[in-house]
């Protein structure tokens, strides 16, 4: 014990040199910016800044590294809370909370809540990593494909607590995750699954994409529709807003430590990946924080608090793995590893032996660049939340073109702007029509992630797993989740035969076409599975086979139970509305609220919307990234609202200034062909051309 | 000898000198031509994978440090382009890339023989066309078991079972056990789709699986040495066409072919070893502007500031020119249709 305090105090006073700490914080303003930025990863900024740390000495080439990937999610936040748009695939859970808090005045109390909360779960993640350290090393040694496939079930039961009110249609979106996961190669047999002879969806669909079409661009398409600002209180008081937020997040400090630990926990886990974490603490707050299921998804801090500082505390869990086995706990910490190498240090029983003050200095790497980030981003914010104060038509055509480039950096292929397209398309009908998305993104993320661990499972153990200890204990832990909404439901229908009865003759509605469309697109793509191998079916129909009942069921209930429009007695209606109260209650999502806009006209603007979405796309494959930014933005700003040609130029030319200098010079992003270079080759100077 | 034939020879030497002199004008107007090319211009480096992986860490040192060997010193940009495990690359550079070498990329070692023994329709390129550049390792993979097993030979394999992962169709870790125990009749039971190398090694550890075939032995050195110091692991088999020579008491697989035909086969499947980290331009690009890339990439790999920061990040550099790894893929490309064939149906 003494020693590993004197390793800590060592830690602390190595670290505390200037030069170090000038590196530290040079990191972290390098990742706050890579935070900011939509579809640039603490990934991509690790390996562009590796080969500066080759002269540096370890602790300081560590402390830098770590500086910029302790707070990419911190900053994050920004464009997830004042505009939707969830940059990383972490802050996803941070927009249904955040961005209705922006939408009612409340952006800097938001963005103060955020920061203290990944602040919070940043220092506890780091604490938990100190503390954990040198334990933890045979406990993880019990955690095997078998327990990663329990713990991703598990992961996968929080659908349950996502869905709200509808489980049929969370359980429906859930599935039509899963099964979009299954696109591309699978790992056991080759088979090309679903790819539509294109090499693009080979490597499956990329989440960047499908996550800002699922959640940016259809708040985008409801700010168009409102045109109105972001925030729609006029003048807000920011100063009393943050200190106000602050002032939250210390009074759930509770909760802070429990989503900080799982977030510490799911990161120290190699193969599960980031981009759940926010969900499983977001679920995990919606179920244990009181009353969570009247104000979850319209703005309530809890939700933020969730997801933020579990966000933060990954960071701390993931080195756990990584420093203990050279197991990375995720991708940004396999480049860290890169960096031991370099350095001389080995990772394995020497770090937390002989180099453990070295190791020590890693906790503190990432306490202190928590502490200054989330101190930078406040000095900041102030600022930021008045963007949400301006014209619509100043934000849109901004935040369309930065989701597309963001969508562009995950495989640098048209096919991210077709996913992101259609994924938009479905997302806004999906919230229109108030299907949950978050059991979808859920879908999408672990599905994978189960398929592989329940092959190597089954293949090392056929049917053993099922009775490792953990893997037990787990399972009956989701198999309750699910089970006690269901009988919820049970009761709510007044016992199973009703649920089951009761259908009155079937009456269609416009809305039934969405579901029907599902069914028949399950239909076509497990049709599709017939010749494929074994291996690469299993999974596949088997969603098949729980999906399409729950769909066809969800939509007999929708279309068998709808009240007749005048002869039943009047107490009977009440009945029935009070219960669809409820169950608006318990949606799961940032709803849409047009207002008194008539449904003719939502629809009219919102193909307005998709108008321009097209045209950015065109306009790309016309004449380039770079050039089509500045175009975009001035078509936009004339054609929405005739903004004046000095401003929308300006604007214009800003946007394509930013987009030439950080993603053409700076991260030499491979542009698609366009047709203007393929006419004119000599125009090939031109970025992006 | 009389003055006659001294004369004679003088004018012999004299006109070799001329001639000689004729061959190297245009060779140097060549270089220069080259020097033009590219003075100022940007050449970039395809990386058929995402960032920060093996190939992306060798794609990005030899960008670093090719430049100044191209006449003219272009800026090399190393630029990511990833999907369907470098075969969108591949596919990119045969088909769509500009020909005019300022292109140049890296793609797995097993991509280029995609035409032959993978898929078919996705692969749309004849490899023995592409312009290679060279290759900075030599690789030699081994199969590597767990003491523990009571496993400490390859020949333990023909009698217990090895429990070896994998990390998914096609790749070296999968396609190496399929082959072995196809051709040679040693028993694996291959446990495949781990997310990547260091999951095996993690599962591993934990006893989850036993061992490793496709596992390479610069990585085992840089990061397992101390399994090895303990005797917790025990190399089986080295897999490459030639030993390695930190290993000359493990058997090397081509060596255990009984007949021609497991020989062909073996070789069909292990020649990517040799290729290692294959560079490589599109096809037909101006002959000049080729050799001076081949070049520039054979002086790259002697280049001292290079070796030094290869050594700082443990890769191994053991460099294959562009000239041989053309004529290795094109041998293998002479495979006869029946040996082919024979493989596919053992990594199916």
């Amino acid at each position: 014990m003494e020693v590993v305090l004197t390793a800590v105090d060592a830690a602390f006073w190595e670290l505390l040199q200037p030069e170090r700490m000038m590196f530290l914080l040079f990191g972290v303003c390098i990742g706050l910016v890579i935070g900011i930025l939509p579809g640039m990863s603490g990934i991509a900024g690790m390996a562009l800044l590796l080969p500066f740390t080759y002269s540096m000495d370890p602790i300081t080439a560590i402390a830098f590294l770590l500086g910029m990937s302790s707070v990419n999610t911190t900053s994050d936040v920004m464009t997830a809370i004042l505009f939707g748009v969830p940059g990383h695939a972490s802050a996803q859970a941070t927009v249904l909370e955040g961005y209705p808090m922006a939408r009612r005045g409340e952006a800097g109390r938001a963005l103060s809540v955020s920061y203290t909360a990944a602040m919070l779960g940043g220092l506890f993640g780091a604490l938990i990593l100190g503390i954990a350290l040198p334990l933890l090393r045979p406990v993880m040694l019990y955690i095997g494909s078998p327990e990663l496939l329990a713990a991703s079930l598990f992961g996968i039961s929080m659908v349950a607590a996502l869905s709200g009110s509808a489980p049929l249609r969370g359980l429906v979106a859930a599935g039509l995750g899963i099964t979009f996961a299954m696109v591309g190669a699978d790992p056991q047999t080759g088979t090309l699954r679903w790819t539509m002879d294109t090499l693009y969806l080979w490597d499956g669909l990329p989440l960047l994409p499908v996550a800002l079409g699922l959640f940016a661009l259809p708040e985008l398409c409801d700010l168009a529709i409102s045109r109105s600002a972001v925030s729609k209180v006029p003048n807000l008081d920011i100063k009393a807003g943050m200190v106000q937020g602050v002032r939250d997040t210390f009074r759930h400090w509770f909760l802070c430590i429990r989503c900080g630990g799982i977030g510490a926990a799911i990161g120290a886990v190699p193969g599960l990946g980031g981009a759940v974490i926010g969900w499983i603490a977001y679920a995990h707050a919606l179920r244990s924080e009181k009353d969570a299921y009247k104000t979850f998804g319209k703005g309530d801090v809890r939700g933020l608090i969730a997801s933020e500082s579990a966000n933060n505390a990954k960071d701390g869990g993931g080195l756990i793995p990584t420093i203990a086995f050279g197991v990375p706990g995720g991708a940004s910490m396999a480049i860290l590893l890169g960096a031991f190498l370099i350095h001389g240090l080995v990772p394995g029983p020497e770090m937390l032996e002989r180099n453990l003050d070295v190791t020590y200095t890693m906790v503190w790497s990432v306490a202190i660049a928590n502490i200054i980030g989330a101190a930078i981003c406040f000095a900041f914010s102030g600022f930021f939340a008045k963007v949400t104060m301006l014209r619509y038509t100043l934000i849109i055509p901004v935040i369309i073109v930065i989701v597309y480039v963001g969508a562009f950096q995950a495989s640098r292929d048209w096919g991210d702007l077709y996913t992101l397209f259609l994924f938009g398309v479905l997302g806004w009908v999906m919230k229109q029509l108030r299907w949950p998305r978050p059991p979808l993104i859920l879908g999408f993320v672990l599905g994978d992630i189960i398929e592989r661990y329940m092959f190597i499972s089954v293949g090392r153990y056929d049917l053993n797993w099922l009775f490792h200890p953990i893997v037990a204990v787990l399972l009956l832990m989701s198999l309750f989740s699910f089970v006690r909404p269901l009988r919820q439901n049970i009761k709510a229908a007044g016992g199973v035969v009703k649920m089951f009865t009761g259908f009155r003759k079937p009456k269609f509605e416009k809305a039934d076409i969405f579901p029907i469309g599902l069914f028949i697109l399950f239909v076509v793509l497990f049709a599709q599975t017939v010749n494929w191998e074994f291996g690469a079916k299993v999974v596949p129909l088997f969603v098949g086979a729980i999906v399409i009942p729950a769909l066809a069921f969800s939509l007999l209930n929708q279309v068998c139970r709808r009240h007749p429009p005048v002869q039943t007695e009047p107490q009977h209606d009440a009945a029935e509305e009070s219960k669809e109260e409820v169950s608006e209650l318990l949606h799961m999502d940032v709803a849409s609220d047009h207002g008194e806009l008539s449904m003719r006209e939502v629809i009219r603007r919102a193909g307005i919307y998709g108008f321009w979405l097209l045209l950015l796309m065109a306009l790309i494959g016309v004449v380039g990234f770079v050039p089509a930014a500045p175009l975009f933005v001035i078509a936009y700003m004339r054609g929405e609202r005739r903004e004046p040609w000095l401003l929308s130029i300006a604007m214009g030319l800003a946007m394509g200034v930013f987009l030439y200098l950080v993603f053409d010079q700076v991260l030499n992003v491979v542009w698609p062909p366009t047709l203007l270079g393929e006419w004119f080759p000599s125009l090939a100077f031109l970025p992006s051309v | 000898m009389n003055i006659g034939t001294i004369r004679r020879s003088l004018t012999v030497f004299s006109l070799t000198a001329l001639a000689a002199a004729f061959v190297a004008c245009p060779a140097s107007a060549q270089d220069d031509a080259v020097a033009d090319f590219y003075d100022g211009q940007v050449v970039e480096m395809y990386i058929g994978f995402s960032v920060g992986g093996g190939y992306d860490t060798y794609g990005r040192i030899v960008a670093r440090h090719i430049g100044k060997y191209i006449p003219g010193n272009p800026t090399v940009v190393p630029v990511n382009m990833e999907g369907a495990g470098s075969l969108k690359l591949a596919n990119w550079l045969y088909n769509a890339a500009p020909k005019d070498g300022l292109s140049m990329g890296v793609i797995s070692r097993g991509v280029p023989f995609e035409p032959l023994i993978g898929n078919r329709e996705a692969a749309r390129f004849d490899a023995s066309k592409f312009t290679w550049i060279g290759s900075t390792t030599d690789e030699v993979s081994v199969c590597a078991a767990y003491t523990r097993t009571g496993i400490d030979q390859f020949e333990d394999l023909y009698s217990q079972e090895l429990i070896v992962g994998g990390t998914g169709s096609g790749a070296d870790a999968d396609v190496f056990p399929k082959i072995i125990e196809g051709v040679l009749g040693a028993q694996f039971r291959l446990v495949s789709g781990y997310p990547g190398g260091n999951d095996i090694e993690f599962a591993m550890e934990r006893g989850e699986v036993d061992g490793r075939c496709g596992w390479s032995w610069s990585s085992i050195v840089a990061t397992k040495q101390r399994l090895l110091d303990e005797g917790t692991i025990q190399i089986l088999l080295q897999l490459a066409l030639r030993k390695h020579p930190d290993l000359p008491d493990v058997p090397l697989v081509m060596d255990l072919a009984k007949t021609d035909e497991e020989r062909e086969i073996l070789q069909l499947i292990f020649v990517r070893c040799v290729l290692g980290r294959p560079f490589l331009a599109p096809p037909g690009i101006p002959p000049e502007r080729a050799a001076a890339l081949r070049a520039a990439f054979d002086a790259t790999m002697k280049d001292p500031d290079f070796l030094r920061e290869a050594a700082t990040m443990r890769l191994e550099i053991t460099p294959i020119s562009g000239n041989e790894v053309q004529e290795l893929v094109a041998e293998v490309f002479q495979t006869p249709n029946e040996i082919v064939e024979r493989t596919r149906a053992l990594l199916r």
